[in-house]
Parts: structure tokens; sequence; C-alpha cells
């Protein structure tokens, strides 16, 4: 495709210019079908990259990781990374931007837009096929997806195996980038929050059923904060471990240390956490999805963070990842802000 | 005859407005329900979510924030961020299935001591046929 040819060349020039320090895309992994992130150093090595329906990671994640190395460097490489960056990920760049984690000057964005589909959910994909091994997924003619297996090609619609949160995008292009390639027109989606209705037209009763469910699954291995671009506290509420005990520190000190939640994963601990990280994340998860994707017990985590983003646009009329410039959400008020719960 | 359920409130009440008018319900003795257990804070904005999640955590049956009306806070603009991020916190909680009626805000000044009892007489109340708060309580 000559879109993918284009995402090469541009690599290779600003990294042949010297514009950045490296390049972060996706390339082929040796094991099934998912890609896996490629850090591009040198031009030779831009050949590599892909650009698929696969590509499913959030590579914004890895700015945060980036902001720390720099940090522990003596003479840290002050030039940009380069990061190819789908709808969703623009959106969390935007919001690392808004609260000031990374400058504009840190990172050179280079959009790919979805070609008015989006990115593939495995399972469906495997649902579909039953059985068959894809080998390799392109995007089609008219937001088809054709699927290269064993037996040949299969042309799919899109609709059908794109992953969830594909199907309630608000944005198919990125927003913000310094060069966009492909399809540059905005798929609308009709409800951006249909998903949600499978729990919020449960009773309350059940709803605690559906989460006691599922959140007592959970074995707390934290993989939804590994993997979440939002999540770049240096030290978090749930970690009770990470208290920087010194030979200094006294045995007073020790005992008062607040331990807001114990780390066994039985359902009370699990439910504390959860809405602990579902509060942080309200007015900045851009729905990426990762946490759902990386969740080894498939808890529907995205219910919760997609929840709130709704109350939020509801409530408070505030959309996250689209201006750099508005400021948070409970940075900020309106006198207008709902209040009839209050007494 | 079983005893009568008795609700257990956490109450946080901002110490410029609420809390003064507690203490003026205290002064002026007032009667309202002893389930109250008040923590005062600096300001309804500074009650972190998590103190709420922690407080139903430990074994509370209600949570009770109390601020300053709007446009009187001490710190000009508290009690906007607190409404604010409270009722996301109260939406959070209904969506996991926890009773609404669990989680109550309210403005109190330091003049409305009849305000208050008023507040927790309808609170415990409501507590009451609701029975014990087990579904966030730490289960050992």
């Amino acid at each position: 495709m000559a879109k993918l040819e284009e995402l090469k060349n541009e690599v290779k020039r600003i990294l042949k210019e010297g514009k950045v320090k490296y390049a972060i895309g996706y390339e082929r992994d040796t094991n099934g079908l998912l890609p896996k992130p490629a850090f591009i150093k040198k031009t030779e090595e831009a050949d590599k990259l892909i650009w698929e329906p696969t590509c499913v990671y959030n590579l914004s994640r890895f700015l945060v990781d980036e902001k720390r190395k720099m940090a522990k460097e003596k003479n840290p490489d002050q030039r940009p990374i380069g990061l190819i960056i789908k709808g969703c990920d623009s959106r969390a760049v935007v919001v690392l931007l808004q609260e000031k984690f990374i400058k504009r000057s840190d990172v050179y964005l280079i959009g790919v837009s979805c070609e008015n589909s989006g990115v593939v959910d495995e399972r469906k994909l495997q649902k579909k096929l039953k059985g068959k091994k894809a080998e390799k997924i392109e995007f089609g003619e008219k937001e088809n997806f054709v699927v290269t297996t064993s037996e040949g090609k299969i042309e799919i619609p899109a609709s059908e195996i794109l992953a969830e949160r594909c199907l309630e995008c608000k944005a198919s292009v990125p927003v913000i980038s310094d060069v966009l390639l492909g399809e540059k027109t905005k798929r609308k989606a009709d409800n951006p929050f249909k998903s949600l209705e499978r729990v919020e037209s449960m009773s309350a009763e059940e709803r605690w059923a559906f989460w006691k469910a599922e959140l007592d699954k959970c074995i707390r291995c934290y993989a939804c904060r590994s993997v979440c671009p939002m999540c770049y506290c240096d030290e978090c509420v749930a970690d009770t471990i990470n208290f920087a005990v010194t030979a200094d520190t006294t045995a007073e000190e020790k005992a008062q240390k607040i331990k807001w939640l114990e780390k066994s994963p039985v359902a009370s601990e699990n439910f504390v956490y959860h809405m602990v990280r579902a509060i942080h994340l309200a007015g900045r998860c851009i729905d990426c999805g990762e946490c759902e994707r990386v969740c080894p017990l498939d808890i529907p985590l995205r219910f919760l963070n997609k929840y709130l983003e709704k109350e939020a646009q509801e409530l408070f009329g505030y959309e996250p990842g689209f201006d750099p410039e508005q400021p948070s959400l409970v940075a900020c008020f309106k006198d207008e802000d709902p209040q009839d719960f209050i007494r | 005859m079983a005893e009568e359920f008795e609700p257990t409130i956490v109450a946080f009440l901002c110490k410029w407005c609420s809390s003064a008018g507690s203490d003026l319900a205290g002064v002026s003795r007032m009667e309202y329900p002893p389930n109250v257990v008040p923590i005062t804070v600096m300001c309804s904005g500074s009650v972190s979510p998590l103190y709420i999640f922690s407080a139903f955590n430990r074994g509370a049956d209600g949570v009770l924030i109390s601020g300053c009306h709007p446009g009187d806070c001490h710190y000009i603009k508290g009690n906007y961020y607190a409404r604010r991020r409270i009722a996301l916190v109260k939406k959070l909680l209904e969506y996991v299935g926890l009773e609404p009626e669990r989680f109550q805000m309210s403005w109190v000044s330091a003049a409305e001591g009849t305000k208050y009892t008023q507040v927790i007489k309808d609170f415990v109340k409501e507590l009451k046929p609701l029975g014990p708060q087990t579904k966030l309580r730490r289960n050992r």
C-alpha cells in the first residue's frame, strides 16, 4: 500500500535529518498475529514498520517511560521522539500535554488514520474464522478488512471484527499530529456509549452482583495500571510497599504509614482499587481499551472508565483528549454544575 | 426482640462551616441521633474520593460530606471543586450497585445548627431500613 511507504519514508526522513532521537512504531512479531512495538533508531530499520488493523497497542505509554529514563540520565538527548499514533492514542497524548506531563516539543507525532474503521479484536476474529489461523490483516476497500489465512484471502466487513471501543470511537483521525497519513475524513459513531447500556439497564442489585462477580476475579496483577498511559504517578495509593524505608525511618513512621487498601486480592479490596482507579481516570481516560485487553481475567474495565466518561460529558459537558488548553475535569468548575443531590 | 439496627455514619465536616454548625447544635443542646463519627477536614474540597471508599471499606454504613454553601467557601472555591468530584463519586458508587442513600452531601453553614441536626436525623432514618452496609465492607 502506498500509505505504508509514506510512513516509512517519513520515519526515514526525520531520522536522517536528526529531528528525532528514535521513532516508535509497530513491527511484525515472530509469534502470533499481533505486532510488537518497534524502536527505530537507524534509517534502514524503518523498513520493518507496518501499519495494519492489528496494531492495537497504545504507544503513548512509552512517553511516560521515556520521561522516567531521561530523569535518570546525566546528559539526556533532548531531541523529541517520533511516535506513530492512531486517533485514540493522539487523544492520550493530548491529555498528557494538557496535564503538562510532556511538552509538545518532546514528541514528533506521525498520525495514521484508521481508514474509517479501526483495529481488530483478536477474540472476535478467532470466532469469525472458526479455527482458521489468520496470518495477516489489511485495510481493504469500503471499510472491509482483507484477512490472509492459510487457505487464501477473505474479506470481512470491519464492523464484525472491530474492537468494541472502535465501534464507539470519537476520533478515527488523530486530533493532533505533525504529519497525518491516510484518509482524513472522520467517521461519526452514532452512539459513543452504546456498550454501556448492557450494564446500565440492570437494577442496582443486578449491577452489584455483576461487579462483585467480575471484581472478585481480580488477582491484582496491576497490568491495567502498567499499561495505562495516564497511570504515571511515581507513587501509587494502591501500593503500600513503596514507602521508602531508610536507616533513619523510625518505627513510629513505619506504623503511621497509612494503608489505604490491603494488597490481598479479596473482593472488598479490589473494589477500592478499581473504584480509585476509575475516579483517578475520570476526565482523563480516552478509552484506548488497553486495560481491558491486557487483563488476564477479562474484567470489563472499560465499563467503569467509560461510565465516568459518559457522566462527565452529561453532567459537565466535558470531553477529554481534544483540547490541550482546556483545564482538567476536577480542576475546574462552572457555577451551573448540578447540585440537586446536595441537601 | 432483636435490638434495633443503629447505623454508623462517617461525616467529613469542613472546618469553617459544617463543623462549626455541628458545634452550634451541640452548645445549643439540640438533640440528634448519636450515630455520627465526625471528622473535621479543612475544606470539603480536600476530601479525597479515597477517604470515602476507605470509610465504606472499614465498615461505615453511610458517609456524609458537608461543606459551606456555594459562594461561602473560606478558600473561595473549594466547595465548587468538591461538588464536581463528589457528583462523580456518587455516580460511581451507584453504578457499582451501592444504595444511593448511603452517600450524601450537604451544605451546612456555621449558623445552621438546626439544619445539621435535620440532615443527620433524615440520614439515620433513611439508613435504618437498609440495614448494615456489607457490600464494600472488608470481609475478614
